[in-house]
């Protein structure tokens, strides 16, 4: 009889799932956690996240390639669906090769996984600490980014840009500094 | 003290742990640990906590002396 799948709504996992990933229940996946595999997981991640985020300068981009409409539309869309599977797609093995430590309820994880992690996301947290730092001097005084004038770009690209590159910090810090065992 | 401090923690885990025909997988099931732990405790990478010590010597039927030292022992005494 199988137990009860316990979800953790907080972190947005389930029991079994972070289990599977803990416990590397899908060995097809076992070539993604070398370092090596891991480390160029995390520039593919960083990349979409500057992707996105570049998003904002599309307005001017536009201008600057002198598009037409139709043109435009395929630009836009072909680089939007690249620049999501980019990032969701590298995410999701990010978190494949962490097995998921950076998510996982610490009833869940080692000792050892648990030092790993809380030192991951202090090093997430000062590095989104400066993140945002520059993202706000950025859209203040950025030349393309005057997000209270009336002309000015929204910033909503450098929001979500944001908001991923937080999810996906503690991961992409466990990635690159775990050693193979 | 840090468990992060730079006083290395040397032990003989992967000694008695192969003397005895355990895999790491095995030892980790029996101390509840992922085996990737008992690989970072063989190489002296991560120094365990007083109540993780004391479930590997249980596990392995030694007393926490005979497993860590903070001097390094010769290879092959057990």
């Amino acid at each position: 009889m199988s137990k009860k799948n316990k979800i953790y709504w907080s972190l947005g996992v389930t029991e079994k799932g972070t289990r599977a990933l803990l416990t590397d229940e899908n060995s097809k996946f076992k070539w993604l956690r070398s370092q090596r595999n891991r480390r160029v997981l995390v520039v593919l991640n960083m990349l979409g996240i500057v992707l996105v985020s570049l998003g904002s300068y599309y307005p001017t981009l536009k201008t600057n390639l002198n598009l037409n409409s139709a043109t435009e539309l395929v630009v836009y869309s072909v680089t939007a669906i690249f620049v999501i599977f980019l990032f969701l797609g590298t995410y999701s093995f990010l978190r494949i090769a962490v097995r998921g430590i950076a998510d996982a309820p610490d009833e869940l994880l080692d000792e050892r996984q648990i030092q790993i992690r809380n030192t991951s996301y202090r090093y997430a947290y000062l590095a989104m600490g400066y993140i945002v730092l520059g993202l706000l001097l950025l859209m203040f005084f950025g030349p393309e980014l005057q997000m209270f004038q009336p002309e000015g770009n929204d910033g909503s690209y450098l929001a979500i840009a944001t908001m991923f590159a937080f999810a996906a910090a503690p991961s992409m810090i466990l990635a690159w500094r775990e050693r193979d065992i | 003290m840090s468990r992060n401090s730079e006083e290395p923690v040397f032990n003989q885990i992967e000694q008695i742990r192969t003397a005895q025909g355990l895999s790491r997988q095995e030892l980790a099931d029996l101390v509840g640990v992922h085996y990737q732990t008992i690989g970072y405790l063989e190489r002296g990478e991560y120094s365990p906590s007083l109540v993780l010590a004391l479930r590997i010597a249980k596990a392995l039927k030694k007393e926490v002396s005979e497993l860590f030292s903070l001097t390094e022992q010769k290879k092959g005494k057990k």
